[in-house]
């Protein structure tokens, strides 16, 4: 339970961050995004995602455009704006210091 | 086969089965209520109803089918994840968290009509679900309400009206207060599977307009009142159409019976009696065939209908349906003629008077014999020696349904000349003023004067052979001012402008007679003028009393003043301005 706990805590943090690099490599749609988490081993409901991207365009981090579908509703193509990306090399950054804190923190830092 | 409905999500048209629909829609419910909290949660749940439409459109091209079942929706509700599934992983301190709040609220029961387990509406049924009874504790108070007075009944019908159906499953797991989520629902579908009968499309129907409710009421209600009718009811109606067989049969009978006695073959006499003697001897064929087809064909009607609902034999045709309805309005036709000329031989009015002065006395006696004088052949018929003096045959016939009004009326008035004198009009209608004068002069009626006793007789008779047209006769008394009058009980109801009981003699009220006195207000009573005056003299000794009590004691305020009460009041009895 507390493994658990701290793994969503985790996974949480993180799951913000992979979905602003997965959007920042292109217009993409949203189930495209799930499948990109999924082959990530980043395993997400697709229930959970339109709550995000809701939030990260409501804070000026994403766009979209609708675009015709062959099957179905249009759909919401999303793009990174200027803020998104700012807000992704901060983003970046912090990951690179986090990712320096974790191999530190388990290996020492002379290793 | 399964029923299909057709919905529109995310502005996608999509064929999906019943019980794939009841998912989707629990789920999305589920959803909704997951996201209601949520600064975003329109357009969060747009985009997941934009992709389910779109992941359930890819499902049927790709298998090849035309409509959605539930495995469809299983497996998108597996790639959207359930809301337990959003907790675990996005969204951390944002989001909303199902709190006790939440499942409280959804667990909310609501007032539904339970059309499974209903006797009439589910009206009963609903509300035991609402308050958690046993439903047959609340149908025995709707039943106990409704026989007192049939109030239950009217607010059944009202709620009848207000309450929704359960039709959904999920009004109907809200109308039993289970939670209307998806674990909820699914544990729901396989109980209901097996017990619900119908299943109904149309989404919730909260906002439905008051009178499109009342059309759904009167529907149902038919439609109850249908399957009572085909059922039970069919068994007492037809009860009810054999006992108005025999019931009809018998009078039919009767019907018959009875005109074969007007038409003379048992009692010829039977003109004789009111309101047979209206009808004029001329006449009485043609009448007698008109009311006999307008009885009679209608109660053929009737039993003939009531044999086919009793027995499910159609033995009549159209042919004789069409004959008997023209022969019954040939029947009104002959009828409404012939009542049509009796009434108008009611047309004009003439009136006889006799005026007979009487011998003054200072008393007289008023008595009714109810003797009833016979013609010479009648007493033979009946062997009444008229000769005997000892046989007197007393005549208690009273007013009653076969005999005619022939009451005799008497007024008492003052004589304005001091002459005593009886008055007899007698009264009559008739087609012409000369036929009514005619019927007035045919009534026959005594009266006997012995000394000051007047002896009346009770009521007129017709000579033979007259028939009714309203005769009457009244007796007018006219008496000088200061005379006696002593009227006997028996008389009592004949007097028309005086109400005669009143004058009961308080110390002897067993007497059989009362006794009066003209004055120049009418007529009085002795009995009471005699209780007034002596009432009148207490009075006025009381005053003498009191005035001689109001010298006393002159300071004494509240003294004074009682007895000044009293005097005013005593004065204004005895009619003395104060």
């Amino acid at each position: 339970m507390i493994a658990e706990n701290t793994q969503t805590q985790m996974r949480k943090g993180i799951l913000e961050y992979c979905v602003l690099s997965i959007i920042s490599r292109g217009e993409i749609y949203a189930s495209d995004i799930i499948a990109e988490l999924r082959s990530a081993k980043l395993l997400v409901v697709e229930g959970t995602l339109y709550p995000l991207l809701t939030r990260l365009k409501n804070n000026g981090l994403l766009s979209y455009n609708w675009v015709e579908s062959t099957s179905g509703p249009p759909r919401k193509y999303y793009t990174l704006t200027e803020d998104g990306r700012g807000i992704l090399s901060q983003l970046d950054q912090t990951w690179q210091e986090l990712a320096y804190a974790v191999g530190v923190s388990q290996k020492g830092a002379n290793s | 086969m399964e029923k299909t409905i057709i919905i529109n999500i995310g502005n996608t048209i999509i064929h999906i089965e019943e019980s794939a629909y009841e998912l989707l829609k629990a789920y999305l419910n589920e959803v909704k209520q997951y996201f209601a909290n949520h600064a975003d949660d329109l357009e969060i749940v747009t985009d997941i109803e934009n992709r389910i439409a779109e992941l359930l459109t890819e499902q049927l091209e790709e298998q090849k089918k035309q409509v959605v079942d539930s495995a469809n929706v299983n497996s998108v509700i597996a790639q959207m994840g359930r809301v337990q599934d959003f907790d675990n992983t996005a969204e951390g301190g944002e989001e909303p968290i199902i709190d006790n709040h939440y499942q409280y609220q959804y667990t909310e029961k609501k007032l539904y009509r339970d059309m499974d387990d209903r006797v009439v509406a589910g009206v009963c049924a609903g509300i035991a679900h609402f308050v958690n009874a046993d439903p047959k504790w609340i149908r025995l108070a709707t039943v106990l309400i409704s026989l007192a007075g049939g109030f239950g009944l009217l607010v059944y019908a009202i709620l009848w009206i207000i309450m929704p159906k359960a039709k959904s499953r999920v009004e109907k797991m809200e109308m039993k207060g289970e939670p209307a989520n998806l674990q909820g629902f699914q544990k729901n579908l396989d109980e209901e599977l097996q017990a619900v009968k119908e299943r109904l499309t149309e989404v919730n129907k909260h906002a439905q307009p008051l009178f499109a409710r009342f059309g759904i009421f009167i529907g149902e209600f038919f439609e109850w009142f249908g399957r009572f009718i085909s059922g039970t009811g069919k068994v007492i109606f037809k009860v009810i159409a054999g006992l108005i067989v025999v019931a009809g049969v018998l009078f039919l009978l009767a019907l018959i019976i009875g005109t074969a006695v007007f038409q003379g073959f048992w009692d010829a006499s039977i003109y004789e009696y009111f309101p047979f003697s209206i009808v004029n001897e001329s006449n009485r064929g043609m009448i007698l065939l008109g009311a006999f087809v307008v009885c009679f064909v209608p109660v053929l009607a009737l039993v003939l209908f009531s044999i086919r609902i009793a027995f499910n034999k159609q033995i009549t045709n159209k042919t004789l349906s069409f004959a008997l309805l023209i022969i019954w309005l040939g029947g009104v036709a002959v009828t409404g003629y012939h009542v049509a000329k009796i009434l108008s031989e009611f047309k004009q009015h003439a009136e006889l008077t006799q005026t007979t002065d009487l011998k003054s006395f200072p008393t007289y006696t008023l008595n009714i014999d109810k003797s009833k004088y016979f013609t010479k052949e009648d007493s033979l018929a009946y062997h009444i020696d008229a000769n005997n003096r000892h046989q007197i045959v007393v005549d208690d016939m009273e007013d009653g349904p076969f005999v005619s009004p022939s009451r005799i009326r008497i007024d008492i008035n003052k004589s304005e000349n001091g002459i005593t004198r009886l008055t007899q009009k007698y009264e009559s209608q008739g087609k012409t003023f000369q036929s009514a004068l005619q019927n007035a002069q045919n009534i026959s009626y005594n009266y006997i004067m012995k000394d000051s006793e007047l002896v009346f007789s009770p009521r007129f008779q017709l000579r033979k052979g007259s028939i009714w047209r309203n005769q009457e006769v009244r007796l007018t008394l006219e008496i000088p001012v200061g005379t006696k009058l002593i009227l006997k009980q028996d008389i009592y109801r004949y007097v028309n402008n005086y109400w005669a009981w009143e004058c009961n003699d308080s110390e002897n009220d067993q007497n059989d007679y009362s006794v009066w006195v003209m004055t120049d207000d009418g007529l009085k009573c002795v009995a009471k003028l005699k209780e007034e005056a002596l009432k009148r003299q207490k009075l006025k000794g009381e005053l003498y009393d009191l005035e001689l009590l109001q010298k006393n004691k002159t300071d004494d305020v509240i003294y004074q003043d009682s007895v000044s009460n009293r005097i005013r009041e005593v004065k204004g009895e005895l009619g003395i301005a104060p």
